[in-house]
């Protein structure tokens, strides 16, 4: 069964400032994700891979075409739903996990982790344990769960930030460069998380440029080049 | 789920408009002042809902009208037109700008919470801390003297004032401090809407950070639909979920936090968020 199907989905960007220059990103974009799917989106830098994860999490606006999204209270154009349905999909359902943490200033790394789940389950004790139980299997150092993340390093930051997208146990996540930054026994445990999820039955769109990361995790590939699908791969798992 | 409160074409004009006032004002005139009556349109048109529990950020720079709406809201200006309906108010049914002085006293008191920019403009000055706080909950009728002071106390440590404090004028304090003092006033009465106008401007970044710190904590844990006004775009976007950008008093976009941020689509919008630092 289908979670995601994407139609004929384009993105142009229009640039007031720019006496209204147009910056075309993606055109006719068509795909599917079936739940429990996981799809690496490969492609140059530039190529229009987070442009297409961003229009899925609507901090895009799509120029055309529709993303029907198959939630659990019915389908949702996520091109044209209402900001209050989107707010309220990204609390119970769809996650995005960007290669950058934006930091929450003076809150420590487990309460940044725990803060999703702290939301929907109302308790942020259970919360805050299993935040404990992300960041010990992610190997981040004990001192620093209580420490504010702003001073952390790229790899520790990338694991704040997948133990955040996954602590809630999305239907769908949208992962840019999971193990960008990681060494290989972390990007292990990375890979092991969301092939868990999947497991679950989320369903996964992964940018990634790491060979090893992506033969272990895709089922799927689509590759991007100049805002356009070119090819795509069924990986034989 | 239902809006706790909806808001339609909240208008504020000042001095006598003219027929052709509105049209001849806002972003694309690049005024809002009106060349025939030179009536000034401080906010026209604005129309939104709120959730429970969202909170919603106004950005613009200064004399957009931003800080006009809340005030309007929170019954500090009279409505030139417009409505406004707030579900805990007679079921929604009622527009509050209609309503009696009475009535608004006690909307303003049990419903809803202000936080200025200025604390001299949300606290007295001449009474202590503790009593500032009381001052609240006896407006919405506590009465004993116990429980009051014991929900002051309360209410100051939850947003991180030495209670040892709470009989010194916030006069003698730290703005940060005289700030939290006003946060603990706003919700004394659990109110549901908090209103937040330009809250941490003028303050260093550590007690800024403070300051942002603690509301993030207070809605997460009560759970309370916010408004924040700001001109700074590094607040809206830690504090808010969607976002109205104004310009001469109106609208000119709406959205996600983040998309409003990374795709704006208004010109105006555009060139706030390139000016970011």
């Amino acid at each position: 069964m289908n979670i995601v199907e994407v139609n004929q989905l384009s993105k142009t960007f229009e640039l007031h400032i720019l006496h209204d220059k147009m910056i075309p990103a993606l055109h006719d974009i068509e795909f599917d994700i079936a739940e429990g799917e996981i799809i690496g989106l490969t492609g140059k830098s530039g190529s229009g891979k987070s442009s297409l994860m961003k229009c899925l999490y609507r901090t895009y606006l799509a120029t055309g075409g529709e993303i029907l999204y198959y939630s659990r209270g019915g389908v949702v154009d996520l091109v044209k739903a209402s900001d209050h349905e989107i707010i309220a999909l990204r609390r119970s359902e769809v996650r995005y996990c960007s290669q950058f943490l934006s930091v929450i200033p003076r809150v420590s790394a487990i309460d940044v982790v725990a803060e999703p789940l702290a939301r929907t389950e109302k308790n942020r004790d259970l919360a805050r344990s299993k935040a404990k139980d992300l960041l010990e299997a992610l190997g981040l150092p004990t001192a620093l769960w209580d420490a504010f993340p702003v001073t952390f390093s790229g790899g520790e930051q990338q694991r704040i930030n997948v133990a955040r997208a996954i602590i809630a146990r999305p239907r769908l996540l949208l992962i840019d460069e999971p193990t960008a930054s990681l060494d290989q026994r972390t990007k292990d445990v990375v890979i092991g998380l969301i092939r868990d999820l999947k497991q679950e039955g989320t369903s996964v769109l992964c940018i990634s440029h790491d060979e090893y990361t992506l033969e272990r995790l895709a089922d799927r590939r689509l590759h991007l080049q100049s805002g356009r699908i070119t090819h795509a791969i069924t990986e034989s798992i | 789920m239902s809006a706790l409160l909806r808001v339609r074409n909240l208008t504020k004009i000042y001095g006598e408009p003219g027929e052709r006032t509105l049209e001849q004002t806002g972003p694309e005139w690049n005024s809002n002042i009106c060349p025939e009556t030179d009536s000034i349109v401080a906010c026209a048109g604005v129309s939104f809902d709120l959730y429970p529990g969202e909170v919603l950020g106004i950005v613009g720079e200064s004399g957009s009208g931003k800080s006009t709406v809340v005030k309007l809201l929170y019954f500090d200006m009279e409505k030139t037109a417009g409505s406004a309906w707030l579900r805990p108010y007679n079921d929604g049914r009622t527009n509050m700008l209609e309503a009696s002085g009475q009535q608004k006293r006690y909307i303003r008191n049990h419903l809803m919470g202000t936080v200025y920019q200025n604390p001299r403009d949300g606290l007295n000055f001449s009474f202590s801390s503790g009593g500032n706080i009381a001052e609240k909950l006896i407006m919405a009728g506590s009465l004993h003297v116990g429980s009051i002071r014991e929900r002051a106390s309360f209410l100051l440590e939850k947003t991180e004032v030495p209670v040892r404090r709470m009989d010194d004028t916030p006069a003698s304090f730290s703005g940060g401090m005289q700030q939290r003092v006003q946060i603990a006033k706003a919700i004394a009465n659990n109110p549901p809407l908090l209103f937040l106008d330009e809250v941490t401007t003028g303050l260093d970044v550590s007690v800024q950070a403070k300051v942002l710190d603690l509301i993030r904590e207070l809605q997460q844990e009560l759970g309370i639909a916010m408004i924040v006004v700001s001109h700074d775009l590094s607040v809206i976007r830690m504090l808010t979920d969607r976002t109205l950008v104004m310009k001469h008093g109106r609208v000119v976009e709406s959205g996600l936090t983040d998309q409003i941020l990374q795709d704006p689509q208004h010109a105006y919008t555009q060139l706030l968020v390139s000016s970011l630092l």
